[in-house]
């Protein structure tokens, strides 16, 4: 006699297509999900609560553990606060401003090159893998020379940069911005017009404009699902104001947009850095800052924009060397809530395909 | 016409099958690392004046710093210990080093078999050389707060 039962399955934590240690409890009615379940806190380390038992300064470095794929601009989020809480934003000298815009915008082109990487992963695309972590890793050689790690960058400090740029920095750079145009349409034609490609993700888990926004989206995603927003243009911090670039929106917000969305904000990153080294002064890169960091009793929010969505840092200080409070609002960790949401009704194989399109990074989910 | 798309990307990847390799034969050919890579670290001791600085700024708690007056009163350093399988690789130890007596190295395979061989004893194993001399003047007040992190 046949019959057919309900199947729960365990999607990860160790699993490669959940990109780091995400948990998911999937109902499966045959190869349909049901229900699915998140579970988080996998890769959790405590970091809000480390940033308690350290300095102002000393935490930096944990910055770079949030979204390990994104490290610099996690750092410049963070330094961004305590400069906002210390109130010399206006101090920060004009050089290290337009550095921290072109480390930023690099560290964003790598960070969407590993998206397109491994979303070509998990549609079975292996030399499309191969290609964005090409180019993702050239960009990680320019960081590299700028901060002397490729991805626990600690480049960042109150008041600018630790360093200014080493020589032979602005060729490279060229360099690498000649090559970036012709890889990206590499891309273009080695994933987004294959027909198998399309056929897995244009209209998959589409996410829909109100839904997106309830379910508090910020970032790429956002964008994807149709609403203009991006806190480069809207909100400008640092010295975004001074660069003319696009917003790239997409309206179906389905799995194919969400791509698309992110490879037009490589083209635009570039514009922005080339704009960036034209426009740069020579100057210092550091403000006249006190050695031991004591921000005045307060609090402060800021946020910027993040290659995932609003990276922001809540900081409570109470005058001393250390903070009272710090609370980080992590994009993939709510970009992650609406997955059981998305999941219900799809394939299993598009279900992975639909999760690796959030560019969810566990590091910041969990922190 | 369907499966276009596909020939197109199978005509990429076939001009990247003839073109010149950029794989990195790693452990023969050496890769060439930037001035300022952060490698394992290493001390000139002559240079160190033991002020401990590098072992306040470390967020880990991970450099430990011996040291004893001699008969003018000054310090000299008798140990310097980093554990560093604590390390975070952050570099405000070599930052903080007011006499540039704590330097990165290029080296950059630190694996070990054991796990007490991951922590460095930097005084013990310090090699003399002539370059490295009496130490050096502290950087002035000024410069100092200038490079503060």
């Amino acid at each position: 006699m046949l019959k057919t039962q309900e199947l729960t399955l365990n999607l990860g934590p160790h699993h490669p297509s959940t990109h780091g240690v995400f948990r998911c409890v999937l109902n499966l009615e045959g190869e349909y999900i049901t229900k699915a379940v998140n579970h988080l806190g996998y890769l959790h380390r405590g970091i809000e609560k480390l940033a308690e038992s350290r300095t102002y300064t000393q935490f930096i470095p944990y910055n770079g553990r949030l979204d390990y794929v994104a490290g610099m601009l996690n750092e410049w989020a963070y330094v961004m606060a305590v400069e906002k809480l210390m109130g010399i934003t206006e101090e920060i000298p004009e050089r290290a401003e337009y550095i921290r815009v072109i480390v930023g915008e690099l560290q964003r082109i790598a960070s969407h090159g590993i998206y397109f990487a491994s979303m070509a992963l998990d549609v079975a695309g292996a030399s499309a893998w191969f290609y964005g972590f090409r180019d993702r890793d050239e960009v990680l050689d320019l960081l590299e020379m700028v901060s002397g790690q490729r991805l626990m960058h600690n480049y960042m400090r109150f008041g600018g940069v630790a360093a200014d740029l080493p020589d032979g920095f602005m060729n490279k750079l060229d360099k690498l911005l000649n090559k970036l145009p012709a890889a990206i349409e590499e891309y273009e034609g080695i994933l987004l017009g294959n027909e198998i490609f399309r056929a897995r993700t244009v209209g998959v888990a589409p996410v829909s404009r109100e839904m997106a926004l309830d379910y508090g989206f910020t970032g790429p995603n956002l964008r994807a699902s149709g609403v203009d927003t991006d806190l480069r243009r809207d909100e400008p911090y640092s010295v975004y104001d001074r660069f003319k670039f696009n917003v790239p929106v997409r309206q179906n917000g389905d799995t194919f947009d969400r791509v698309i969305v992110r490879i037009e904000e490589m083209k635009e990153s570039i514009k922005i850095i080339r704009q960036a080294m034209e426009g740069i002064p020579e100057g210092p890169v550091m403000a006249k800052v006190p050695k031991v960091i004591k921000p005045p009793v307060g609090e402060v929010y800021s946020r910027l924009e993040n290659a995932k969505g609003h990276l922001g840092f809540h900081i409570v200080s109470d005058g001393s060397t250390k903070p009272y409070r710090l609370r980080i609002y992590s994009p993939c960790f709510v970009n992650i809530g609406i997955f059981p949401e998305m999941a219900k009704g799809l394939h299993l194989m598009d279900a992975v395909v639909a999760l690796a399109s959030l560019d969810i990074v566990l590091g910041e989910i969990d922190r | 016409m369907y499966g276009q798309g596909l020939i197109k990307g199978l005509s990429i990847t076939l001009k990247h099958f003839f073109e010149r390799k950029i794989t990195q034969q790693y452990p023969e050919e050496r890769p060439v690392l930037p001035d300022r890579f952060k490698g394992s670290l290493t001390l000139k001791v002559p240079k160190c004046i033991a002020c401990g600085l590098c072992a306040n700024s470390c967020p880990n708690n991970c450099i430990k710093i011996e040291s004893e007056k001699d008969e003018n009163n000054k310090k000299r350093l008798t140990g310097y210990k980093v554990m560093l399988e604590r390390c975070l690789f952050c570099g405000f130890c070599v930052e903080a080093c007011p006499t540039k007596a704590l330097l990165w190295t290029k080296d950059f395979e630190l694996t070990k078999y054991f796990r007490e061989d991951v922590n460095l004893d930097l005084f013990s194993s310090y090699v003399p050389s002539p370059d490295d001399e009496k130490p050096a003047k502290p950087a002035k007040e000024d410069e100092e707060s200038a490079q503060a992190s």
